[in-house]
C-alpha cells in the first residue's frame, strides 16, 4: 500500500511541477486567460468522444496537502488557539493604493476582499471583534471601534474609500497599540495590515514602536501588495505574525482569508483563563423596549442581558451597562471546532476499495457511488481514520472545510451497538 | 561533515555543503597535487573562503610527510578578520574530530596601527606616525641609550618581548588580530613583533596583499617563507592593478621640496656626527667597502624597508665606490633632485623610456645607472648609521630613492611620464613626474617562482583566460563555477532605451544629450516607486555623477526621487562617505527607503556590501571605461599590445566589464538573498561586451532581457519582486534542483565521480 501510495504522490508532485513550470513560462497576457481555457479541459476517450478532464483529483490533492501541513503543524506542538480575538485591520490608503497593477485599482481590490474577509472572519470567530483603521496622508485614523457587527465595518470602509498622501507604519502601530492594549488578557490582540506602499514616513523611531508592540503582545501580520519590505518583515518576525506578499488578486484573497481561522496562541497566553459570559434570551415578539446600542425604541427584535436586563440588538457583544460579554450558544459551538479539528482522512487506493468489505461502494456522506461512472472501476476516495467509513472527495472537502464533523463518527456515537456490529 | 576527496579526508565544519563548493575543492586539490598555480572563479555568497580553508588545512593534515603552509592574502583588514574567524570555527571542528593532531598555529599579521597595544603609540592618527612612534621607542640605538640613561623612554611591551627572547612563542591555535592584542596584553609582549616573529613558524598566515607583492615590505616579512607554501589571493580581480601600483612612483613638487629639506637635515646630522663620533661613519664606509650584506646583521626591529624587488645577483654586488662615502652620496642625491626639478619645470607632456631617462641623467647630472640602482640601499644604511628614528619625516627622500632604484633597475615594462597639469584642470599647474609600471607580472613573478602553488580566486575573474596573460604565468587549473540556486534570485537586465525608445548610453558623444540624461532620470524615478528599501546606483565617474545629478536637480527629477526615497551620495572624502553610508543603512532599516549614488572604481564599489534589503536593485549607468585620454593608460595599453598581444579595445572592455560586474555583484552576498541588476547602456547588448561578464550573471541573463526599454524593465522588476517575496524552500530537495549536499550525497558523489553527477 505504501509503495503504491508513494508512487501516486510522486506522480502528482511531478504533475504539479510541470504545471508550475508551464505557468512561469507564460507571459502575463496569457496568464489572464489560463482560467478560462475551457477548450483545454477536454480530452478524447478511446471511442473518440470528447470528455471533460477530471480535475477533481488534482484539486483534491492540493487540498489534502494543505490540510496535512496544517495538521502536522498543530500536531508538532499541542497548540492552544485563541478563540476570542480582537483584530485590528489596518488598510493602507496612501497614494500607492491607487496604483493600477491590480484591476481596477489596489484600493478597490482591497475593499472587495476585506468585505469578504470580515464576513468570513465573523463566521469562523463569532466571539471575536474587529476594528478598522486606515492610513492616509501620513496619519492613521480609526474608522470603526472594536465591534462584532460586520455590516457596520463594511459600511464605514466603503464610505472612506479614496487614497492620498504618504503612509506611516509607525503612526498606525501607535494607534493600534492605543486601541488594543486595554483589551482584557483573555483576548488575543492581533493586527492585520494591508500595506500597499513601499516606504514609511515616520515621525520617530519605528524600532521602538515595534518593541512596544512586542511588549504589549500584539501579533502583527502584514500582507504586502507590491514587494517585500525589510521593516515589515522585521515587525512580523518580532511580534510572531506572518508576512506575505500577494502575487495577484487571487493570491491576495487567499492570503487574506488565511487570517480568518484563529492562529496558534502565543506562548505567553498559554494559561487557562475563566471568562464570565452571559447567554441572553431573545426578547419576546411584540415587546417594545429602547435598545442600548442605538438608543431607539424597537419592537420585538433584540436580546436581553441576563444580568441587568438591558436590551441589545445583536450578538455577540458586550453589555453597555454591566460590561458582561453576551454570546449565544451556537457562537460558542461554532468556535469549538478550531480546538478539535477532524483528523485528515487517509487516502484509499482503487485496489483497496475493491478489496474492502464495504459491499455498496458508496460514499457514506452523500450515498453517491464511489465507482467511476461508465467504467466499473473504483475511483479515488478517502476514509476516516476513526470510523473507517469511505467518503468521496467532495464530501471529504466539505467535511473538513465546512462541516467540521465526521458523519460516520457522529452516527456511531448515537448507536454504539450498531457501530460495534459493523466493526466486528 | 567529513568526506573523502580522493585520498584526502576533508573536514568541513558544516552539516551540508553546496555542490559548487565540492567541485571547487576537487579542482583545488588537483592543483595542489600538481604543485601548480590555479585560477578559480566562484560567485560571492557560495562560501569560497571556507571551502579554501577547509581543503587546504585538510590537505596539510593528510600529507604529514611534507607539511605545507598556507599564506592567505586579503585586501582589507575587515576581510582578514572575517577569514580568521572562519578559520577559528574550522579549527575547533577539526580539533574536536582529530584531537591534538589537528593543532595548528594560525595568525593574522597587520600593521602596527592594528596590532600595537602600547597606548602612547597606538593613539597616533595614521599608519606612518604609529610606525615612527614605535621606532622611536624600539630602535636598537634608542634601547642602548636607555640602558645608560633610565630617563630615555622605551616600550615596555617590546622590552618584555625582547627579554623573553626565544621563550616568546605563541601556543598553537588560531589568533585573530583581537586575540593577538589580548595575548600580548596578558603576557606583556609586543603583539606586532611577536606576530612577525611567529610568521615563520605558523601553519597559516593571513595578511594583506602588500606583504607579498610590494617588494619593499615583502623583503622583510615574507623572505623566510618556505617553498612548500600555498599562496591564496582572495578577491583577486584587481590583482594586476595592485601589482602595478606596488611598483609605480609619482613625484610632485612637494616631494622634491621635501626631499631637499631631508637632504639638508641629513647633512646637518652628518656634520654633527663628524664632530662627536667620526668613527661611526668610517665604520659604515668600511662595511660598504667590504660589501657586507646589509640585512644580515641587523636586528629585527631595525629592518624597516628593504630593497625593491631586485634580482639576487644585484644584491650580491657591492655598493659602487662613488656613493660609499656619506657626503658623496648626498651630493649625488642633491644632483638627482635638482635634475628632477628641472625636468618638472616643463609646460608640455613628455613620455620617456627608462633607458633614455637614465642616459640623460648620466649626461646631465653625471649619475650612472649603477649608482641609481643602489640609492635605496645606500639611503637605508645611512639613515641607520645616523640613528634617525622619525622615519615618517623622511618619506620624501625615500620616494626619490625608490624612484631612482626602479629606474636604474628595470629597462622594460616601465615608462616615465611628465604631465605639467591635470588634464581636467588645465589652468592649474600641478606638474607630476610618474614612473609607471605597465607589467603586472614583474611584481608577482617572485611569488610565482618561489611558492609551490598560488591560488588566485574571486567572484569575478572573467574572461578567465586573460589573467594568465596579464600576470604571465601558466595555471594548471582555471575554472569558473556557477552558483546553484533553489530559485532565480538574481535578475540581470540590459536596458538600452528609455520609455521614449531613444537609446541611452554614456558614450562620449551621447552623455551630455538631454534626452539621455532625462531617460536615465526617468528610469530611476520609476524604479524608486516600485523597489522597496535600498537602491544603489553606480556612475562611470565623479564628474559624470556631479553633472547628471545637477541636471536632475534642475529638472526636478531629484525631487521626484526624494518623494519615495532619501538620496545619499558618495564623495571623495572618506569620512563623509562613511557617514552617508551609515545613514543610508538606517534609512533602509526603518523602511523609509534610500538611494545611494556611487562611482564605479570608487571605495564603495570595491569594499562595501549592499546585501539583503540594503540593495534590492543596482543600476549601472553606463559602461565604466577608464579615462582613455590618460597618458599612463595609453602607455600601458601600448605595452600590453607589444608585449602580450592584447588588443587595446579588448583590455579596455575587459577592465570596464570587470568593474561593472564588481559593482553589480555587491547586491548578492548569499544564496538566501535576491536582487536585480540593471545595466543601463545600449552598449551592453553587444555581444563583445556582454560576453565578458562573469558566467554566473550571464546564466541568469535571459535573451528576453537583453534589449529592454524602461517600461518593460519596470514590468519585469515588479514581477520579480513579487515572486521573490514568496516563501521558498532553502534546500531545494523537492524541486529537483539540489543545492545542498548532505553527508550521504557527498559520499555518493565521491563514489561515482563528481563530474558526471554535477554537469
Amino acid at each position: 500500500m505504501n509503495n503504491s501510495e508513494k508512487k501516486r504522490m510522486n506522480g502528482e508532485a511531478e504533475e504539479e511541477n510541470e504545471e508550475d513550470v508551464e505557468d512561469e513560462g507564460r507571459d502575463a497576457w496569457e496568464r489572464t486567460y489560463t482560467d478560462e481555457r475551457s477548450w483545454e479541459a477536454l480530452e478524447e476517450d478511446e471511442s473518440g468522444l470528447l470528455q471533460p478532464i477530471d480535475n477533481k483529483a488534482i484539486y483534491h490533492s492540493q487540498y489534502r496537502r494543505r490540510l496535512q501541513s496544517l495538521s502536522a503543524a498543530s500536531a508538532a506542538s499541542r497548540i492552544q488557539k485563541g478563540l476570542i480575538r480582537f483584530l485590528c485591520v489596518v488598510v493602507d490608503l496612501s497614494k500607492a493604493a491607487g496604483e493600477m497593477d491590480f484591476k481596477p485599482s489596489r484600493m478597490a481590490v482591497i475593499a472587495k476582499h476585506v468585505e469578504a474577509f470580515i464576513r468570513e472572519f465573523f463566521d469562523q470567530n463569532p466571539l471575536s471583534q474587529i476594528g478598522l483603521m486606515i492610513i492616509k496622508d501620513g496619519v492613521a485614523q480609526s474608522l470603526t471601534e472594536l465591534g462584532g457587527s460586520p455590516e457596520a465595518h463594511i459600511k464605514a470602509l466603503m464610505v472612506k474609500l479614496g487614497c492620498s498622501g504618504d503612509s506611516s507604519l509607525q503612526n498606525a502601530l501607535e494607534l493600534v497599540h492605543d486601541t488594543l492594549h486595554k483589551i482584557p488578557s483573555y483576548g488575543h490582540r492581533e493586527v492585520l495590515i494591508l500595506y500597499s506602499a513601499l516606504s514609511t514616513c515616520d515621525p520617530g523611531d519605528i524600532m521602538e514602536t515595534i518593541q512596544k508592540c512586542k511588549k504589549a503582545k500584539l501579533r502583527c501580520s502584514v500582507i504586502g501588495l507590491s514587494a517585500e519590505m525589510f521593516v515589515c518583515k522585521h515587525l512580523c518576525q518580532e511580534t510572531g505574525g506572518s508576512y506575505m506578499v500577494a502575487l495577484d488578486e487571487g493570491h491576495f484573497k487567499e492570503l487574506l482569508l488565511e487570517h480568518a481561522p484563529p492562529p496558534p496562541a502565543l506562548a505567553e497566553f498559554a494559561i487557562a483563563n475563566l471568562i464570565k459570559m452571559g447567554f441572553p434570551q431573545r426578547a419576546a415578539e411584540g415587546s417594545i423596549a429602547i435598545c442600548s446600542c442605538h438608543r431607539e425604541a424597537k419592537v420585538g427584535e433584540g436580546y436581553i442581558c441576563p444580568r441587568c436586563k438591558a436590551r441589545v440588538c445583536e450578538l455577540p457583544t458586550e453589555c453597555r451597562f454591566c460590561g458582561l460579554t453576551l454570546v449565544s450558544s451556537p457562537h460558542l459551538a461554532r468556535s469549538y471546532h478550531h480546538l478539535f479539528p477532524i483528523e485528515p482522512f487517509t487516502e484509499v487506493s482503487a485496489r483497496q476499495l475493491e478489496l474492502s468489505r464495504v459491499a455498496s461502494k458508496t460514499c457514506f456522506g452523500c450515498r453517491e457511488s464511489l465507482l467511476t461512472p461508465g467504467t466499473n472501476k473504483a475511483g479515488p476516495c478517502a476514509a476516516c481514520t476513526k470510523c473507517k467509513q469511505y467518503f468521496c472527495l467532495d464530501c471529504d472537502i466539505y467535511i473538513h472545510e465546512s462541516l467540521h464533523n465526521c458523519p460516520g463518527c457522529e452516527s456511531r456515537r448515537i448507536t454504539p451497538a450498531a457501530a460495534s456490529v459493523t466493526m466486528s | 561533515m567529513k568526506f573523502q576527496i580522493e585520498e584526502v579526508t576533508v573536514y568541513f565544519p558544516y552539516d551540508n555543503i553546496y555542490p559548487e563548493q565540492y567541485t571547487y575543492m576537487v579542482e583545488l586539490k588537483r592543483a595542489l597535487d600538481a604543485k601548480g598555480h590555479c585560477l578559480l572563479e566562484m560567485p560571492t555568497g557560495t562560501g569560497k573562503t571556507i571551502a579554501l580553508l577547509s581543503l587546504i588545512t585538510s590537505y596539510a593534515l593528510a600529507k604529514t610527510e611534507s607539511p605545507i603552509k598556507l599564506i592567505y592574502c586579503t585586501r582589507t583588514v575587515h576581510e582578514m578578520e572575517k577569514t580568521l574567524a572562519e578559520l577559528k570555527f574550522l579549527h575547533n571542528y577539526q580539533v574536536k574530530h582529530l584531537g591534538a593532531a589537528a593543532k595548528m598555529l594560525a595568525i593574522g599579521l597587520s600593521s602596527r596601527k592594528n596590532l600595537c597595544v602600547n597606548p602612547k603609540v597606538s593613539s597616533a592618527e595614521n599608519r606612518d606616525s604609529v610606525d615612527a612612534a614605535c621606532r622611536k621607542l624600539t630602535a636598537s640605538w634608542v634601547r642602548s641609550m636607555a640602558a645608560e640613561n633610565p630617563n630615555q623612554p622605551t616600550c615596555e611591551f617590546y622590552e618584555n618581548y625582547d627579554r623573553a627572547a626565544g621563550g616568546a612563542v605563541l601556543p598553537a591555535g588560531v589568533y585573530t588580530l583581537e586575540d593577538l592584542r589580548a595575548f600580548g596584553k596578558e603576557k606583556g609582549w609586543c603583539p606586532y613583533f611577536l606576530a612577525r616573529h611567529m610568521v615563520q613558524f605558523a601553519n597559516v598566515v593571513v595578511y594583506s596583499y602588500q606583504y607579498l607583492l610590494d617588494p619593499k615590505v615583502a623583503g622583510i616579512i615574507s623572505k623566510e617563507m618556505q617553498k612548500e607554501s600555498v599562496v591564496v589571493f582572495d578577491e583577486a580581480h584587481n590583482i594586476d592593478n595592485v601589482c602595478i601600483e606596488a611598483l609605480s612612483v609619482s613625484v610632485r613638487r612637494q616631494t622634491l621640496e621635501g626631499a631637499i629639506r631631508n637632504i639638508s637635515r641629513i647633512e646637518n646630522e652628518i656634520d654633527r656626527f663628524k664632530d662627536i663620533d667620526a668613527g661611526r661613519l668610517r665604520a659604515e664606509y668600511n662595511r660598504l667597502v667590504e660589501g657586507l650584506a646589509l640585512r644580515g646583521d641587523l636586528s629585527a626591529s631595525d629592518a624597516w624597508l628593504a630593497n625593491p624587488a631586485l634580482p639576487d645577483d644585484i644584491l650580491r654586488q657591492a655598493v659602487p665606490g662613488n656613493i660609499r662615502r656619506a657626503e658623496h652620496f648626498l651630493h649625488v642625491l642633491r644632483r638627482l633632485v635638482q635634475y628632477l626639478k628641472v625636468k618638472l619645470d616643463t609646460d608640455k607632456v613628455e613620455k620617456e623610456s627608462p633607458v633614455s631617462f637614465v642616459a640623460s641623467i648620466n649626461s646631465d647630472a653625471g649619475i650612472d645607472q649603477k649608482a641609481l640602482k643602489f640609492c635605496y640601499d645606500r639611503l637605508h644604511s645611512l639613515l641607520m648609521t645616523l640613528e634617525i628614528t622619525d622615519t615618517d619625516e623622511f618619506l620624501h627622500i625615500q620616494t626619490i630613492c625608490d624612484f631612482a632604484t626602479l629606474v636604474g633597475t628595470y629597462a622594460r615594462g616601465f615608462s616615465i611620464i611628465i604631465e605639467p597639469f591635470d588634464e581636467r584642470m588645465p589652468l592649474i599647474p600641478d606638474p607630476v613626474l610618474q614612473l609607471c609600471c605597465h607589467d603586472a607580472s614583474l611584481a608577482i613573478k617572485p611569488v610565482f617562482d618561489r611558492f609551490q602553488s598560488v591560488v588566485i580566486t574571486s567572484g569575478t575573474l572573467s574572461p578567465i583566460d586573460l589573467y594568465p596573460r596579464l600576470l604571465n604565468f601558466h595555471p594548471v587549473v582555471s575554472r569558473s563555477f556557477k552558483m546553484s540556486l533553489t530559485r532565480d534570485c538574481i535578475c540581470p537586465m540590459v536596458l538600452t532605451r528609455g520609455s521614449d525608445q531613444l537609446p541611452v548610453s554614456t558614450k562620449f558623444d551621447m552623455r551630455s544629450d538631454p534626452g539621455v540624461v532625462r531617460n536615465y532620470g526617468k528610469l530611476l524615478v520609476e524604479m524608486v516607486s516600485i523597489v522597496p528599501d535600498g537602491i544603489v546606483c553606480f556612475f562611470v565617474s565623479y564628474s559624470y555623477m556631479d553633472g547628471i545629478i545637477n541636471s536632475w536637480n534642475e529638472s526636478g527629477i531629484l525631487k521626484d526621487i526624494m518623494q519615495h526615497k532619501l538620496v545619499f551620495i558618495e564623495t571623495q572624502d572618506v569620512v563623509e562617505t562613511t557617514l552617508a553610508l551609515d545613514n543610508y543603512r538606517r534609512a533602509c532599516d526603518c523602511g523609509r527607503g534610500a538611494v545611494f549614488f556611487s562611482v564605479a572604481r570608487g571605495k564603495v564599489a570595491e569594499g562595501i556590501d549592499f546585501d539583503r534589503h540594503y540593495g534590492r536593485l543596482v543600476i549601472m549607468f553606463g559602461v565604466p571605461f577608464q579615462y582613455t585620454e590618460s597618458k599612463i593608460l595609453r602607455a600601458r595599453l601600448e605595452y600590453l599590445r607589444d608585449t602580450f598581444q592584447i588588443k587595446e579595445g579588448d583590455f579596455l572592455t575587459f577592465d570596464a566589464l570587470r568593474q561593472a560586474a564588481q559593482c553589480v555583484g555587491r547586491v548578492i552576498r548569499s544564496k538566501a538573498d535576491y536582487g536585480m541588476m540593471i545595466f543601463a547602456d545600449k552598449r551592453y547588448s553587444r555581444h563583445d561586451k556582454r560576453s565578458k561578464l562573469p558566467g554566473w550573471i550571464l546564466s541568469h541573463l535571459r535573451d528576453a532581457n537583453l534589449n529592454l526599454s524602461t517600461d518593460m524593465a519596470l514590468h519585469i522588476a515588479r514581477e520579480f519582486l513579487r515572486k521573490m517575496a514568496q516563501p521558498y524552500e532553502k534546500t531545494g530537495s523537492t524541486t529537483g534542483r539540489k543545492t545542498l549536499l548532505s553527508q550521504e550525497d557527498v559520499e555518493k558523489l565521491g563514489g561515482n565521480g563528481a563530474q558526471e553527477m554535477l554537469y
